[in-house]
């Protein structure tokens, strides 16, 4: 009998975790806190409930119900009346994580990410440091990630800058797949702007690859399951794990992790019936999502000498464009989200930035990819709309107006949408602890998030809002602007209360000094011999594209070292 | 909308905007609150709704006869979406566009407060298609279980919407000066204007979800929310060809007046320059 490993989730990291222990040789359990909606895990296309169904997300279909297991968010940390209870950046919680919700859009984090603060330097009051690897040792990981979950782009079409800060070593297992109407005009406007917007690589299928379909493009993509497995994400790594004879636990929620001096000995988790269980391994790995496995860290009280676990929280900080086209509907209903971004704002030597940044007493700062073209569905417009009437026809805001809007469409079938994903730097005021008073169902503390942004993350939107909004109407967009998405004092009216972004990361990061950080170089905790790390909550610091690849070739990376 | 506040509200309100589809909102239009309270562990409700013996779920997620409104909220709700979303006969306007009452909103509604009632509780229909869009069978009539701690959340969360029909039908006829159902179209929409306990806000979100929810959920019947806004709905397992996403539709001029310039306008005036 081999070694006993549990691993703590089914996400990306868990999944890429649970692929690599069960390789090894481990005996592998998953403890997955929600249900499987898939039918045979071991299948490459496994029958399945998600589908085009707006409703059902809105109901909570693949995440925790907001009620039973709410989380808290406040920005001031000196208060404890949370702005927000309920539903805060809810990641997936069901088989397949995150890699269920998203739209698989797979840049690759940049070199200068890898070495932020040999190559870039500290910022006061970040606590920005180097990863315990470089871009040249993670490239084979993306590599190898890229060819299991089945990445689509054409290399040799990528913006110079690109290439140059995150090179690859070949072409991508797919060529790329076909554009979308609505990233087509607002590439077109950044193009005109100087700016270089190109296809971006995607883990969604252009051809058939390892039995899985080409995507039909049937558009509910972002924030929903796959219906076809076009886009399989985590389920690639999963189903290798169970052909080694690893099993997988669904509705296992993990109460606390057991430990005694330096070992960790096991977990105890609650079935759906709520019955509890208690299990022992030689190993286990945390892949419950940084906020999730930040909290289940502090709840079962792991040694935290130097109170890091939960800080150092990251959210990327949205940056929201709206483009809105009166000559044409632009239906971006159809496709896969989004096909193109733009990585100039990315680059701390973007033509302005550092003199900006020199002027708000800043080194340097960035902004992040921006994604071109999305749009909404049509219950989120009509409650937009049931909304905004209470402004335009307080009288009446209801009835054949309603109707005219939904019509004419302004805000889903006419609109072309940016998110500017800026980077978010590592705080150690921004962070995960157990709030004082609001339980789940289980009776546990549920997550208080605590975050607000600093100086570089309002300096650069500051920055680059209206050069995103210049972008916008130079598409030829009859109605363009860009709006923050969170208050901050620069920006006092926003979009929003809490980060809506589901980019969370950070909170057990990695590094060498135990007073800076919780996990090691391969993501183990600091003071216990067998406790590991593999999901976001890893992170040295957040980058500026969308993280899910790097998690998975991070945990590669990681559990490969020491498996 | 020079004042904070209006400008505050009305941009958290838009904050869907630039995202639409990446975000999934943290409301839930069941409970029509924008902070959802906690429930916790502490929560314990008798389910309203819920009948005596477990039932079978029909073809469809839906019954036509109602199941858990009684005959006269069944009247009232009927009556009052149909003037939040008229249709032909609700309003001269609206001739040629179904509303509510053509939708089937009311259904909708009763089949959500009923949703615990069947085995298989309906607050989750299936996948991966329905039969809409090439599929021989709808995968979507047959409806997902819920795990213990959804079944518990939905339990709590249909107890009190449960309870604000009761309590808003009663508001509703009581505004209306006895009889909604029975009162003029203007005296009905001074009713609604009133938003008695919030009512009309959480009618009226219930409404949208009833005119352009998949139709097995009981509303949108013979799709004809998605047709009366040019939507298709849901598209797989045929999906959309390469040319449908890449090229322009052709043009489709929307020409700047009345509400839509309204909302415009109002857009334009609020974001940051």
């Amino acid at each position: 009998m081999g070694k006993k490993a549990i691993v703590i989730g089914s996400g990306p990291g868990g999944s890429t975790a649970a692929m690599v222990l069960a390789k090894a040789g481990y005996d592998v359990v998953i403890l997955e806190k929600g249900p499987n909606m898939f039918g045979d895990l071991k299948s490459r296309t496994p029958s399945t409930r998600f589908s085009n169904d707006e409703l059902k997300r809105l109901r909570h279909f693949s995440e925790a119900d907001p009620d039973a297991e709410p989380r808290t968010f406040r920005r001031d940390p000196a208060t404890e009346e949370p702005l927000v209870t309920g539903a805060v950046q809810s990641l997936p919680q069901t088989v397949g994580g995150g890699a269920v919700h998203w739209d698989a859009k797979t840049p690759r984090f940049w070199d200068i990410d890898f070495k932020k603060r040999s190559l870039l330097g500290p910022i006061d009051g970040a606590s920005i440091e180097d990863w315990p690897f470089e871009y040249s040792e993670i490239a084979p990981f993306y590599d190898e990630v890229e060819r299991l979950i089945g990445v689509a782009g054409n290399v040799d079409d990528l913006p110079e800058l690109v290439n140059r800060h995150a090179p690859r070593s070949g072409p991508l297992p797919m060529p790329a797949g076909g554009h979308q109407h609505s990233s087509l005009l607002l590439a077109k406007g950044a193009t005109d702007m100087g700016l270089h917007p190109y296809v971006v690589p995607m883990a969604i299928n252009s051809q058939p690859y390892q039995d899985r379909p080409a995507c039909n493009d049937c558009g509910f993509c972002s924030g929903y399951g796959c219906p076809t497995h076009a886009r399989i994400g985590a389920l690639a790594p999963l189903r290798e794990a169970l052909l080694d004879g690893a099993e997988i636990r669904e509705k296992a929620t993990v109460l606390q992790i057991a430990h005694d001096g330096s070992k960790a000995s096991g977990v105890t988790w609650v079935d759906d019936a709520g019955k509890e269980h208690t299990e022992q391994a030689d190993v286990i790995v945390l892949g419950a999502n940084a906020i999730e496995s930040s909290r289940l860290a502090l709840l079962s009280r792991l040694p935290d000498p130097h109170e890091q676990i939960g800080r150092n929280m990251m959210f990327h900080w949205y940056t929201q464009g709206t483009a809105v086209f009166l000559s044409e509907r632009v239906h971006s209903y159809r496709g896969r989200a989004y096909t193109h971004c733009v990585d100039d704002f990315a680059d701390p030597d973007f033509p302005g930035a550092r003199a900006a940044a020199r002027a708000a007493g800043l080194p340097y700062f960035r902004g992040g990819i921006c994604e071109l073209g999305g749009s909404q569905m049509p219950i989120d417009e009509g409650r937009l709309y049931q909304q905004l009437l209470g402004f335009i026809a307080p009288e009446k805001p209801f009835g054949t107006a309603f109707k005219e809007l939904m019509r004419a469409s302004l805000l889903r079938d006419r609109l072309a949408g940016v998110d500017l994903i800026g980077e978010d730097l590592p705080y150690g005021f921004n962070r995960v602890d157990l709030d004082p008073k609001v339980k789940d169902v289980r009776g546990q503390a549920v997550a208080r998030i605590t975050y607000t942004a600093g100086d570089h993350e309002v300096a650069a939107q500051a920055f680059y809002l209206p050069k995103l909004a210049a972008a916008l109407k130079a598409s030829g967009a009859d109605v363009a602007f860009a709006v923050p998405q969170l208050s901050t004092d620069r920006f006092p009216i926003a979009a929003s209360d809490a980060p809506q972004t589901k980019h969370i990361l950070g909170g057990m990061r990695m590094g060498s000094d135990p007073t800076t950080s919780v996990t090691d170089d391969v993501g183990r905790f600091h003071g216990l011999d067998n406790l590991y790390v593999a999901d976001g909550s890893a992170f040295t610091s957040g980058g500026a594209h969308n993280p899910t690849l790097t998690i998975m070739a991070t945990a590669l990376r990681n559990v490969r070292r020491w498996a | 909308m020079g004042d904070d506040w209006s400008r505050r509200t009305l941009l958290r309100r838009g904050g869907a905007l630039g995202l639409a589809s990446m975000l999934p909102p943290t409301v839930l239009a069941a409970c029509s609150n924008d902070r959802p309270a906690a429930r916790g562990s502490s929560t314990t409700s008798t389910p309203v709704a819920i009948a005596a013996a477990a039932r079978d779920a029909p073809l469809g997620l839906w019954s036509d006869a109602p199941r858990t409104l009684t005959e006269h909220e069944f009247k009232v709700i009927e009556e009052a979406t149909a003037r939040l979303i008229p249709g032909p006969t609700d309003d001269p306007a609206e001739a040629d566009s179904p509303g509510a009452r053509e939708a089937n909103v009311t259904r909708y509604i009763d089949t959500l407060l009923s949703a615990l009632t069947l085995k298989v509780p309906t607050v989750f229909a299936g996948g991966p298609a329905s039969n809409r869009a090439g599929a021989d069978t709808d995968d979507m009539a047959t409806a997902v279980p819920l795990t213990t701690v959804q079944h518990g959340a939905w339990v709590d969360r249909l107890t009190k919407v449960r309870q604000q029909y009761t309590d808003g039908v009663l508001a509703l006829d009581t505004a209306a000066g006895g009889s909604f159902a029975d009162a003029t179209p203007d005296a009905k929409d001074a009713a609604l204007v009133t938003n008695p306990g919030d009512f009309t806000t959480l009618l009226f979100a219930h409404a949208i979800e009833g005119m352009y929810s998949a139709p097995e959920y009981g509303g949108n019947a013979d799709g004809v929310g998605w047709k009366s806004i040019s939507f298709p709905g849901d598209s797989q397992p045929s999906g959309y060809t390469a040319a449908q996403v890449k090229d322009s539709d052709g043009p489709d001029v929307y020409v700047r007046a009345g509400i839509g310039d309204k909302l415009l306008d109002l857009l334009e005036s609020t974001a940051v320059k």
